[in-house]
């Protein structure tokens, strides 16, 4: 589903897709990986996990990442932006809005 | 025939070098696990591949000492493995000895000289080994292998594994089958690689394991004992196999053939420029333009071709710094002292011919640091000093240069002793000794802090050495010391050994080239501007006097009389001096050729190069002819305040 | 370079002196270019000459053996010397001939031979009536300055 509302984004681009914690570090590390979409609710680690070991490698620092929750709640956004997440996006969530932002953060520049 | 062996040779030497640098570096961690009942399961791992693969590849060309030795080294950490026997310091000191008599060994073979005596080395190694037929000694802790043991287990992944289908989960599903995963991380290693660390509780079987090995897993039984917890200096010594895969090993002799290559290119280029400007009033303008535009851009071309061979001959500098925590040890234990060794931007990358040649010059600093700059224990203590002392390596780039330092938190010079021995030694001491004087001193052949007898810093290469060899690659060497607190030698070397922006200036009859990157401003001199004291010619520049040096004197060569001249302004020592020609006619790249022979290693020419004609054209070391100017005529700058 | 049964070697001339190096240890023989002098470098230095990509020094023999200096002329050559560790070219009055010397025909020199050309001779040949001063090119090249003498 996620990748259907991205494929609206101009230009091409390629999904990799990872159904575990470990297995999206996997992903990142055999890159590259331009953008990445967390679920917070992952079989083996919590996305906010995935996130801190993201932001504390040198190499990986600075790719956005776009945290997908049901959690709507201030604090759980607040949490997940604290330990650096680009942007806290909640479920459901309207077909275009999660490529508009995808879109924003690929620009160069907006980093 | 004889070209296959050689070429099987060298990849064999080249081999050998890995693993041996891999067998360093492990060999130091492996201090951290001496007295525990079981070491740190990753780095004998490490080290037990490493002698397996050297017994492996020794065994290929018949080089029976290295198998041997390897054999035994792999025997004795085996033991050591399993719980036989308790690794300790002398155990380590062991195998240290056993991979430098390897390093003699391979390096005895390159040379076509006899084999290396190995006998004494294998029978200490036998010593500390336990029997083959013998059970477990009764010092090694009882470690009953329960059906559910803990295990540790690291993936790397890898584009090929997953190619094969084998992923982190794939591997975590496996692992799951042998037992339960109490644990499975991520881990970071050398250069930001990352790998996955699984901790579980099972029996794999030994096949099993073997097995896993061609999938990136990696697994090794864990003491309650030993940390559990992941500390990235773990992380680093797993991930080392990760490099492999995308890396094609390069004989530098072919990367030094490509430079020279390109650097017939750029002066091919140089030369057609020059016919083509000869032709342009015959070209009518339009057809000018198309030409002009092709042969900037074939320069560019040119540039960028030459900055990506450049670039593939970059190494990290910790290439160079990875052999002093070695050397130290070894120093401080012979000398009684403590010494830690700090080292600061080792990912900094230099040229693969920069870190060959300076090797033994920073060796020998280090070398004289330890033994000289730094105190023992008490006297340390006593000035009020940690027990410790500190060396600090540092490399850093900018632009064109590549800096390097080292520094120690020692003594400092003594300059009252340094000025006494070079009373007897003969030399001439200026009136005013700052560090630069001090520096100039002890890098004079004939000068030296010991006698010859002193081993521990001899053996041949002294600071003399260490500045000719700095100056053949064009670079400098400064000093800093405090008395009581330390001393500091920094290294700048240029990055780009072979070509280089040049100022092309004509003194006399002859012509000269000054590298652009060690010229401040070109400026023109009315003669009548120069006046003239005591100490020498000053001229006034930016609204200050600046000492002039012409080049003319300082090169012994006739020239005529003139009202206008040009100058270059550099800096020496931090202050400017104005360094007259009589023109500047342009500016080249050139290539530049290394004028290292004897018969013609001067002060003051730091190589030579050719302008396409045909004929040599020296390249002026500026720092050396504005530093001879201020010796031989007692200049002292005027200091800038700015 | 000790006892070969019969080598060739590379004859050249200084100041009306025949003289000899084997011909391993000679690159090539050049028609002498433009030479660019090396200021305080030894005395008897020229300078150094571009020769097929490298720079290589110029000694000039005359002046190695201390007679004056020549002008150069069309008989002036450029020997490029080889010893594996350094490139080294020897200006001499003339090059022109190659000859297989046995051994057994060079004899050990004189201890009259005396001067800068002393220490540099490792033998004197015959061939014919002529006698050929065998030269020992490491130590031709040695220079001067202790400072250097590694």
């Amino acid at each position: 589903m996620v990748k259907a509302s991205l494929a609206a984004l101009s230009g091409p681009c390629e999904f990799v897709e990872a159904s575990s914690g470990l297995e999206a570090i996997e992903r990142l590390a055999l890159g590259p990986i331009e953008l990445m979409v967390l679920d917070l609710n992952m079989p083996d680690m919590h996305g906010l996990e995935v996130l801190g070991f993201v932001r504390s490698h040198s190499k990986y620092r600075q790719v956005p990442v776009i945290i997908l929750t049901t959690r709507g709640d201030d604090a759980s956004r607040a949490a997940a932006l604290e330990a650096g997440a680009t942007a806290y996006m909640t479920k459901p969530f309207a077909p275009g809005t999660l490529a508009t932002k995808a879109q924003e953060l690929l620009e160069p520049g907006s980093r | 025939m004889t070209d296959f062996l050689d070429t099987f040779l060298d990849d064999y030497f080249a081999e050998c070098d890995e693993h041996l640098t891999a067998v360093r570096r492990t060999l130091l961690a492996l201090e951290s696990s001496i007295g525990r009942s079981r070491p740190d399961p990753t780095i004998t791992e490490e080290l037990f591949r490493a002698f397996h693969s050297l017994k492996g590849i020794a065994g290929m060309v018949e080089h029976r000492e290295i198998e041997m030795l390897a054999h035994e080294m792999e025997t004795y950490l085996r033991a050591v493995r399993e719980g036989e026997v308790r690794l300790t310091t002398a155990g380590v000191d062991r195998l240290m000895d056993a991979a430098r008599l390897l390093e003699h060994s391979i390096a005895a073979r390159r040379q076509g000289e006899q084999p290396i005596d190995i006998e004494p080395a294998l029978a200490e190694l036998r010593q500390i080994s336990p029997d083959e037929e013998d059970s477990p000694p009764s010092s090694a802790l009882p470690a009953p292998d329960s059906p559910a043991a803990s295990w540790q287990c690291l993936f790397t992944p890898s584009p090929e594994l997953i190619a094969r289908g084998i992923n982190v989960d794939v591997v975590r599903a496996r692992l799951r089958e042998q037992g339960d995963i109490i644990s499975a991380l991520p881990v970071v290693g050398d250069g930001g690689a990352i790998a996955f660390r699984f901790v579980f509780e099972g029996n794999p079987e030994i096949a099993e394991r073997d097995a896993w090995v061609a999938d990136g897993m990696v697994c090794s039984k864990i003491d309650d004992a030993a940390p559990v917890a992941v500390s990235t200096v773990v992380g680093e010594r797993s991930a080392a196999t990760l490099s492999s895969a995308n890396h094609v090993r390069v004989d530098l002799a072919r990367l030094d053939d490509l430079m020279r290559m390109i650097g017939d290119l750029v002066i091919r280029r140089a030369r057609l420029g020059d016919a083509i400007a000869r032709v342009e009033s015959l070209v009518p303008s339009t057809d000018w333009r198309g030409i002009q535009e092709n042969m900037s851009a074939l320069e560019r071309q040119l540039r960028e071709l030459r900055e990506g061979v450049m670039r593939v001959r970059l190494v990290p500098v910790a290439e160079m710094f990875r052999r002093v925590p070695f050397v130290v040890r070894d120093l401080a234990r012979e000398t009684g002292k403590r010494v830690t060794v700090d080292v600061s931007g080792e990912a900094t990358e230099i040229d693969k011919f920069l870190v060959e040649r300076m090797l033994d010059p920073v060796l020998h600093v280090v070398r004289n640091a330890v033994s000289h700059g730094l105190e023992g224990v008490d006297e340390r203590i006593a000035a009020g000093k940690s027990p410790e002392g500190t060396l600090t390596l540092t490399a850093a780039a900018a632009g064109e240069m590549v800096t390097i330092q080292i520094a120690d938190d020692g003594r400092g010079i003594d300059t009252a002793r340094v000025i006494a021995r070079a009373r007897v030694a003969g030399l001439a001491i200026p009136a005013h000794v700052d560090e630069a004087a001090i520096l100039e001193l002890i890098s004079s052949p004939g000068f030296s802090t010991r006698d010859a007898s002193d081993r521990v810093s001899g053996r041949g290469f002294g600071m003399a050495v260490v500045r000719t060899r700095v100056q053949e690659l064009g670079g400098a060497i400064s000093l800093a010391s405090t008395p009581g607190q330390g001393t500091r030698f920094t290294f700048d070397l240029p990055l780009t050994l072979a070509i280089t922006d040049a100022l092309i200036a004509r003194v006399g009859g002859e012509t000269f080239a000054v590298p652009q990157a060690s010229v401040r401003e070109v400026i023109e001199i009315n003669t009548g501007g120069i006046h003239a004291l005591e100490t020498g010619e000053l001229i006034q520049y930016r609204g200050a006097p600046v000492p002039i040096v012409r080049l003319s004197d300082a090169l012994a060569i006739p020239v005529r009389p003139a009202t206008r001249l040009h100058a270059f302004i550099v800096n020496a020592a931090g202050a400017p001096i104005a360094l007259v020609v009589d023109r500047v006619v342009g500016q080249r790249e050139i290539v530049v050729r290394t004028t290292s022979d004897p018969l013609i290693r001067v002060d003051g020419i730091a190589g030579a190069t050719d302008l396409g004609d045909g004929r040599a054209v020296l390249i002026l070391d500026v720092a050396a002819l504005a530093r001879q100017a201020r010796r031989t005529r007692g200049i002292v700058p005027v200091r800038e305040t700015a | 370079m000790t006892d070969q049964r019969s080598d060739q070697y590379i004859l050249f001339t200084v100041a009306g002196t025949t003289y000899g190096l084997p011909s391993s240890q000679i690159a090539h023989v050049d028609l002498v270019e433009d030479i660019t002098h090396v200021p305080n470098a030894a005395p008897f230095v020229d300078g150094v000459v571009f020769s097929r990509g490298q720079i290589v020094p110029a000694i000039n023999m005359r002046a190695r053996f201390g007679f004056e200096r020549a002008p150069i002329d069309l008989r002036t050559r450029f020997l490029v010397t080889n010893t594996g560790n350094r490139v080294v070219g020897l200006l001499v009055d003339s090059c022109r001939e190659f000859l297989k010397i046995d051994a057994a025909s060079i004899h050990p020199p004189v201890d009259a031979l005396g001067g800068a050309a002393g220490s540099s001779v490792s033998g004197i040949a015959t061939s014919g009536d002529r006698m050929i001063v065998i030269l020992n090119l490491n130590q031709l090249l040695a220079s001067q300055d202790p400072i250097l003498a590694a």
